[in-house]
């Protein structure tokens, strides 16, 4: 069984990488032992004052050996612009960690297609580091609004050991557009080879998961995405989070946040 | 880490109407599942109790999301009573429950009078200490807090319980009324061995960009921090009006709050939305009222309940 910790996690580095897209590491060596690809941290900010709730943030990084975690965070809110405040050396968070059913791909892939919109490529990232790992042939397609954003390209070609298909919103780096014809393509050619992808997993705005889950089902391809609700306790108590599926309402925190595409009812 | 409360030679047991608690210090129903969702960060047979999720026979499905918005100081919910119905907590959560040796108290809901009677007849054979009686929810369309607005039904739907039980029987009431006072006399005339309140106050909020509610329901029940000064003063109100003991709630996250709950006349008291930010609260409040204890010579933790010099 999963277990949770709440570990007191001191800042390393919080940076700006692009476009109010940030870079936070902290030390929290018992959640990055025990992280899974795709599972989240449940993020306790100082000095948010009368915002009483934590912040759930997808693990961008889990190293085990140096007991550090890498988190991604968009500014949007008052929670996410606070965190910009928050100085390496002096400051800490608390995360509660590593949460959720991450990704599951099936035990023998060997073709798999990563598609990221955004800061969904933040739990994508320990994915594609696995699959490379596992000997698995990995594309990626990341999608974000204009170049500056692309904020994860470079790890994932340190991962993949080769360029991700790109796009951009206004066409200031590869595609221009959403990423969608992108995966499209990728899943026809790969049919066309002969060799298709046996799995296909997609983080990011929902209208792009149901656009991403039914190219897959088209291709006959297993698909798995990781769905985003609001959350109060992070840990299945409060049901606050949960998610339409054929099996009912479940949550988005513990049973989630990675779903089969098929039992998500849309 | 699982955290369990410090050593301390203050007397802490208290008897909630029957129901005997090692502590004054349970979870308030929703915020803390059955326990087992928390068991990692804290102990939860070393509580007071801990009461589960409202529970109705076979199961609700709650209502669409999203679910909750972040307010000042606290948090909206409209969850709707979501709940499995009561054979899984009896084959799932009650076992493990007496399995860890922890004190359960049921929260119990229903649509109608006899679905109230019907949860309690499914459970008096099973390992449950105390049941909470919720005619206080917000957020369902029938029962819950239709039911707890009015003395008549308050009457009624007390009065069926109390004749399916011997077991103690805490009626849980709703903020939303002009008189809970009155509310609360209706339930002890029925025959409750304990009240407790608050339950959520019933608000809203709005999405001024996007014109829209935050809430699928539109409106939802509020809890945390800024409900605290109104469960206070109703816990205050409802304890000089009944001889049964009072449950206190409504945003307690640390041993002071509780503190000031039992002065005002609580008994004991229940740990709700706190559990998000912190998820060992339970042990933090039972640990502050030790501190407050043991700082202000007081031997033993009774000595506190309506102890307010007014
Ligand atoms: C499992 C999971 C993983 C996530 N991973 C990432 C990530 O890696 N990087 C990243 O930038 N963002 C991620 N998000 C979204 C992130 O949680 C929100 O952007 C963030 O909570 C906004 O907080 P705020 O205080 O800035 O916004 P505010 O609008 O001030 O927040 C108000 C409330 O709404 C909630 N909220 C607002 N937007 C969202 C949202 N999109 N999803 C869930 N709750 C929201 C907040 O948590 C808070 O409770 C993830 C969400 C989930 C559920
Ligand atoms: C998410 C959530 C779910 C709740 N579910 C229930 C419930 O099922 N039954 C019930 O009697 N009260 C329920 N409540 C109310 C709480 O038990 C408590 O009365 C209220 O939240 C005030 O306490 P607090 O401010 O400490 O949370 C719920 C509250 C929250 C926040
Ligand atoms: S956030 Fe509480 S159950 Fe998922």
């Amino acid at each position: 069984m999963n277990h949770l910790v709440n570990e007191h996690a001191p800042l390393l580095v919080n940076e700006e990488l692009g476009r109010g897209i940030w870079l936070m590491t902290v030390e929290a060596p018992a959640i990055a032992a025990g992280a899974r690809p795709g599972q989240f941290v449940h993020v306790r900010i100082p000095g948010m004052d009368d915002h009483i709730l934590r912040r759930p943030l997808g693990i961008y990084a889990a190293d085990a050996a140096a007991g550090t975690v890498d988190m991604m965070y968009q500014v949007l809110g008052f929670g996410t612009s606070r965190m910009t405040e928050l100085a390496p050396g002096a400051a800490a968070v608390e995360l509660i960690g590593p949460v959720g059913r991450g990704w599951q791909p099936p035990e023998d892939a060997r073709r798999a297609l990563l598609v990221a919109g955004g800061v969904g490529s933040a739990p994508l990232h320990p994915l594609a580091c696995e699959l490379a790992a596992a000997g698995a042939d990995v594309t990626a397609v990341l999608g974000a609004g204009t170049a500056e954003a692309l904020v994860a390209r470079e790890r994932f070609c340190a991962a993949l050991g080769r360029e991700p298909l790109c796009s951009t919103d206004d066409g200031t780096y590869g595609r221009a557009g959403f990423c969608t014809p992108l995966v499209a393509e990728a899943l026809e050619e790969a049919a066309a080879e002969g060799r298709p992808f046996d799995y296909v997993a997609c983080c990011g705005p929902e209208p792009l998961m149901r656009l991403v889950a039914g190219l897959a089902a088209e291709a006959r391809v297993f698909c798995e995405v990781s769905l985003e609700r609001r959350m109060a306790c992070g840990v299945g108590a409060c049901l606050s989070c949960v998610v339409d599926t054929v099996d009912g309402k479940r949550r988005a925190c513990v049973d989630g946040p990675v779903f089969p595409a098929e039992e998500v009812v849309w | 880490m699982q955290r369990v409360p410090r050593e301390t030679n203050v007397r802490l047991a208290v008897d909630l109407g029957g129901l005997a608690m090692r502590n004054p210090v349970t979870t308030a129903s929703g915020t803390f599942g059955a326990g087992r969702e928390y068991h990692d960060f804290v102990d939860v047979a070393a509580l007071g109790a801990v009461t589960t999720k409202g529970v109705s026979l076979h199961g609700w499905e709650g209502n669409a999301s999203p679910r909750i918005a972040e307010v000042p100081s606290g948090m909206l919910n409209s969850i709707g009573l979501q709940n499995p119905g009561v054979d899984h907590l009896k084959a799932h959560e009650l076992p493990w429950l007496a399995e860890v040796g922890a004190t359960a108290v049921v929260n119990v809901s229903g649509h109608s009078f006899d679905e109230y009677v019907a949860v309690i007849e499914a459970l008096e054979e099973a390992p449950v200490a105390a049941y909470e009686v919720n005619i206080s929810c917000p957020n369902v369309d029938a029962g819950g807090m239709t039911m707890g607005c009015h003395v008549p039904s308050v009457e009624k739907v007390v009065g069926m319980c109390r004749a399916a039980t011997a077991r103690p029987l805490i009626v849980k009431l709703t903020p939303n009324v002009t008189d809970v006072a009155e509310i609360a006399r209706a339930a002890e005339a029925a025959g409750a061995d304990a009240v407790s309140l608050i339950n959520t106050l019933l608000g809203m909020a709005v999405d001024a960009r996007r014109r829209r509610p935050q809430l699928a329901r539109v409106v939802g029940g509020l809890s945390g921090p800024a409900v605290k000064p109104v469960a206070l003063r109703m816990v205050w109100q409802v304890a000089r009006a009944v001889r049964v003991p009072v449950l206190g709630m409504g945003g307690i996250s640390c041993g002071l709050d509780a503190v000031e709950f039992m002065l005002a006349g609580a008994t004991a008291v229940a740990v709700g939305t706190a559990n998000f930010a912190n998820p060992h609260a339970t042990v933090d409040v039972i640990d502050g009222i030790i501190d407050y204890c043991e700082e202000q010579g007081v031997a033993d933790v009774n000595e506190l309940i309506g102890a307010l010099e007014c």
